[in-house]
């Protein structure tokens, strides 16, 4: 049984000049003990779908249809109140930069203790301080008497990932939670994700554009393209057999893949379309190798065991 | 002949600021390193490493407390060499649109360094067109704002400013900072194209190893300032000499979940430059680190032909991995 | 966390367009405007000569000759409304403009200079504004005697370090931006750096500021005049016509009305247009105003 469920969704910006589709008819969930991840490109709407998961959509943004359920309880008809309780107890959200998660004039342990309190009832300094541990701070009472600036960025992001961790939430929402780090900071981050997963009981969603952090890190793995989720699978399968045409194109590019001194990397042609003004059928068909006359109308959902994809030669 | 750039025993130290302090923080310890001509260099480290510290030295924007810098064979002296290099040298910066002016349009900026230069300009609005084509953007990008670009079409109006006056040398300290995959990509055949064309040598400051692996010729590891291994990269990459070295290949996120890292190979983090560990610096988090680590501090030995290693066991690790990976391409 | 959409950045667009959007900036506007025509356009609106006295008509209230009556001397009020504003906005303009031009040169300099010029500016600035601004202005007056020079002459003392420290901080803010550094590693010079580049980023919170302050300066004018302080008596300032219509307060209040109105609404004006112009060219609201 799922944890959060996303059904249907669809979420516009008005903007000068009309609406701008971010988010199309998205469909997606993640049960207990399980990661996803979102993976695309900017413009691809994941962040939109991430602040949508947690209620945080900004201004001019707009729900257009569908739900977001998160055990089973429609988040979208809550009201403010009730969606900001459920934010902190229920489900939990980590950033990129995580210093603009935190009050610059406070010290960590006060903010963990109003944080905790705020949402989870009192806890000692005891729990906040094993939580710190668990989250691999070495020395977490001397963490707890430190401000934000005095920690490094790695040091921060843990710091955020055990305020998340407090209130014991379902669903633990990270966006980019490595982007802003070096690399071996990023391996010890994933793999405390990876930890946690076995150890804490909900579900985690990684929205990312980094293919090394979805291949690590997550079990399933929703491809987004000009806001719709154009393929959807496990993240084996996704790697290996990748069957929509973007996905392909996607894997292939990075360099990270591609053997050096293999001269040229490959690219995608052309850009994303306009998000104003979409076409009937793929978004993808004017940069897709693979696109026939058939690809201008719409497109069904190709689905088969543990994997769908929005494609029209996805069968072929 | 010349190399392009010759660093040599390159140091920055910055003040600590005390009142009538004179005491100074080592950032960069005794670098050396050269770019030849049409040559690309990766300069790789953590944050902290002291490599974008380098590069702003290179360009003279951050004041050298030692050792010396040439261009061309020439050292680069006071201020008629620093105007010198900064017109046979242009940098790219990490954050490509912070870099851009945000009141002047695209077609003003890619033709600044002309006017910077005093270099007749006859046609500006041409130039800016043959600039920007060269870097695959519209002629109508000319007439908008830094603000209106995304983040790939920022980066190259950076590389198309940097080729205004046709450099021999770019530095460009993250190229590919915050592009999406197939951005990257673009950016990285542009960079390629151009060199063949233009003849350029690149100094590559980055931390994306993917990034060094396709584009460097040869790759210098920094950490905490001072130069831990270097040598042709295509070596380094296949046996890491210096255990730092190995361990940022390891910690490197690799797209494909078969090949899942199920344990760490560095823990912790850089230590601060104002408590730099006694003998050799990475040994509190050197998996092989040994007594002898604590006490004394290695110096950049050669280890085989044109790579260096500040380690102790640099020679024993090369030939162990040596064997390793006959076994494993057997 | 930024949600914003990317590549979908609005076009610039006109601060005109932006400021007739907002209903307080486009009212503000307006009533500048309106000062603006008065002022240039006195000779030729105004009914009577500002300063021809008609003893015999003293007092009278407004009526179809004299639209806003007329005060002690007889004088057409309208009149000397309509060239009191003609002083007000020439003296607040030509002051501030001054004070502006002189606050951003040193701002810029003490900003990108080197740091000891900088610290002797500072404590110019520093010393300049920790005198009260009225002991000041009385000194200066004192020294100089009353007059609309001497009032040009205070209003610039008092007012540019305020603006030197704002374009100070700004510059300071940006010398170490990146495009700054850029400009340097292509071994732009200083004067490149400061008027080119600079220059048009810190422009912006100054016009802001001056517009704040026009009116604080149009009331520093009246009030200083209606000290007899100001400007010397027969012209028409605002501050003398509401001295003047002090003094006389219980047989024509309407003196006092008549030549209060103008300050109000040129002070609520120069306020809303400066709020107006923030919202327009603060790039932090920038965020708010689409989507």
């Amino acid at each position: 049984m799922s944890v959060l469920s996303v059904e249907g969704l669809s979420v516009s910006y008005r903007v000068l000049g009309g609406r701008l589709q971010a988010v199309r008819d998205v469909t997606l969930a993640v049960g207990r003990g399980e990661v996803l991840g979102i993976m695309g490109e900017s413009g691809c709407g994941k962040s939109t779908l991430a602040a949508a998961m947690i209620g945080l959509l900004p201004q001019g943004a707009e729900v257009a249809a569908g739900a977001i359920r998160l055990n089973g309880t429609d988040m979208l008809r809550l009201s403010g109140e009730e969606k900001r309780r459920l934010r902190g107890q229920r489900i939990a959200m980590v950033f990129q930069d995580p210093m603009t998660a935190f009050n610059p004039v406070l010290t960590i342990g006060r903010q963990l203790a109003d944080f905790a309190g705020a949402h989870g009832g009192v806890k000692g300094a005891a729990e906040i301080a094993g939580m710190l541990e668990r989250v691999g701070i070495p020395d977490p009472g001397r963490c707890l008497r430190r401000y934000p600036h005095e920690l490094s960025g790695g040091m921060r992001q843990r710091v955020a990932i055990a305020a998340a961790l407090l209130v014991r939430p379902d669903v633990l929402i990270a966006d980019e939670p490595t982007t802003a780090l070096d690399v071996t900071m990023e391996a010890q981050i994933i793999h405390l994700l990876r930890d946690l997963r076995s150890s804490f009981d909900g579900a985690i969603v990684v929205v990312t554009h980094h293919l090394g952090v979805i291949a690590e890190l997550c079990d399933r793995v929703a491809v987004m393209y000009a806001g719709e989720v154009v393929e959807e699978a496990g993240v084996d399968a996704l790697f290996r057999d990748p069957r929509h045409p973007y996905t392909r194109a996607l894997l292939s590019c990075d360099p990270a893949v591609v053997m050096p001194g293999s001269g040229h990397l490959p690219t995608i042609g052309g850009r994303i379309p306009d998000l104003m003004a979409l076409p009937a059928g793929c978004a993808f068909a004017a940069r897709c190798g693979m696109a026939e006359a058939g690809c201008a109308a719409p497109v069904p959902r190709h689905q088969e065991a543990g994997r769908s994809v929005l494609c029209h030669r996805s069968a072929a | 002949m010349s190399a392009v750039l010759d660093l040599a025993r390159v140091s920055v130290a910055l003040p600590l600021g005390g009142f009538l302090s004179r005491a100074r923080l080592p950032i960069l310890m005794d670098v050396s390193l050269s770019v030849g001509r049409g040559e690309s260099v990766a300069l790789v480290g953590e944050s902290g490493s002291g490599k974008t510290t380098l590069a702003r030295a290179v360009m003279g924007l951050q004041a050298v407390s030692g050792g010396s810098i040439a261009l061309d064979g020439q050292a680069v002296e006071g201020a008629a060499g620093h105007a010198r290099l900064r017109r046979a040298a242009a940098m790219m910066f990490q954050d490509a649109t912070a870099s851009l002016s945000p009141r002047l349009t695209v077609g003003y900026l890619v033709t600044e360094p002309f006017r910077i230069h005093g270099v007749a300009l006859p046609d500006p609005e041409g130039m800016a067109r043959e600039l920007l084509a060269k870097v695959g953007l519209p002629p109508a990008m000319a007439r908008r704002y830094p603000h209106e670009l995304s983040g790939g079409q920022a980066r190259r109006v950076g590389v198309a400013r940097a080729l205004a006056l046709k450099p021999r040398l770019v530095i460009a300290d993250e190229p590919t900072a915050g592009l999406d995959v197939s951005v990257q990509a673009e950016v990285l055949n542009l960079m390629a194209d151009l060199r063949a064309e233009m003849g350029l040598a690149y100094l590559i400051i980055t931390h994306n190893l993917a990034l060094v692996r396709h584009v460097a010729d040869r790759v210098v590891v920094l950490y905490l300032g001072r130069v831990v291994e270097k040598g042709p990269t295509a070596q380094v990459f296949a046996a890491p000499a210096h255990p730092y070295t190995a361990s940022l290949i390891a910690a490197e996120p690799r797209p494909d979940p078969r090949q899942r890292r199920m344990d760490l190979a560095i823990r912790g983090e850089v230590p601060s430059v104002l408590r730099r560990p006694s003998g050799c610096e990475f040994h509190t988090r050197c998996p092989m680190a040994r007594e002898v680590c604590r006490v004394t501090a290695p110096d950049l030995a050669p280890v085989g032909a044109g790579r260096q290693a500040r380690c102790h066991f640099a020679d024993q690790r090369k030939d162990q991995q040596g064997e390793q990976h006959a076994v494993e391409h057997r | 966390m930024s949600f914003a959409v990317e590549e979908t950045v609005p076009g610039r667009r006109g601060i005109g367009r932006a400021l007739l959007a907002d209903p307080m900036g486009l009212a503000g506007l307006v009533l500048v405007v309106v000062f603006l025509l008065m002022a240039l356009l006195a000779p030729w609106i105004a009914p009577y000569d500002p300063i021809a006295l008609d003893v015999k008509a003293k007092f009278q209230p407004p009526s179809a000759a004299h639209w806003a009556g007329t005060d002690h001397l007889g004088r057409d009020l309208l009149s000397r409304i309509i060239w009191g504003a003609r002083l007000a906005l020439g003296i607040a303009i030509t002051s501030v403009g001054i004070a502006g031009a002189i606050g951003l040169v040193l701002g810029l300099i003490a900003g990108y200079g080197p740091r000891w010029l900088d610290s002797i500016l500072v404590l110019i600035f520093d010393s300049m504004s920790s005198l009260p601004m009225i002991f000041f202005a009385l000194a200066v007056i004192t020294v100089l005697g009353p007059g609309t020079t001497t009032l040009i002459i205070v209003i610039v003392l008092v007012s540019f370090p305020a603006y030197a420290r704002l374009i100070r901080t700004q510059t300071l803010a940006l010398s170490g931006a990146d495009f700054i550094l850029a400009e340097r590693a292509m071994g732009a010079g200083a004067g490149r750096i400061i008027f080119c580049h600079l220059l048009p980023n810190v422009v912006g919170p100054l016009v802001i500021l001056i517009c704040m302050d026009i009116p604080v300066v149009i009331m520093l004018e009246a009030g200083l005049s209606y000290l007899n302080l100001g400007v010397k008596p027969p012209s028409p300032s605002w501050g003398n016509i509401l001295s003047e219509g002090y003094n006389a307060l219980r047989q024509a209040p309407h003196v006092v009305v008549v030549a209060g109105v103008p300050l109000v609404l040129a002070t609520l004006g120069f306020t809303f247009l400066g709020e107006g112009l923030r919202d327009v060219l603060d790039p932090r609201g920038a965020g708010r105003r689409w989507g």
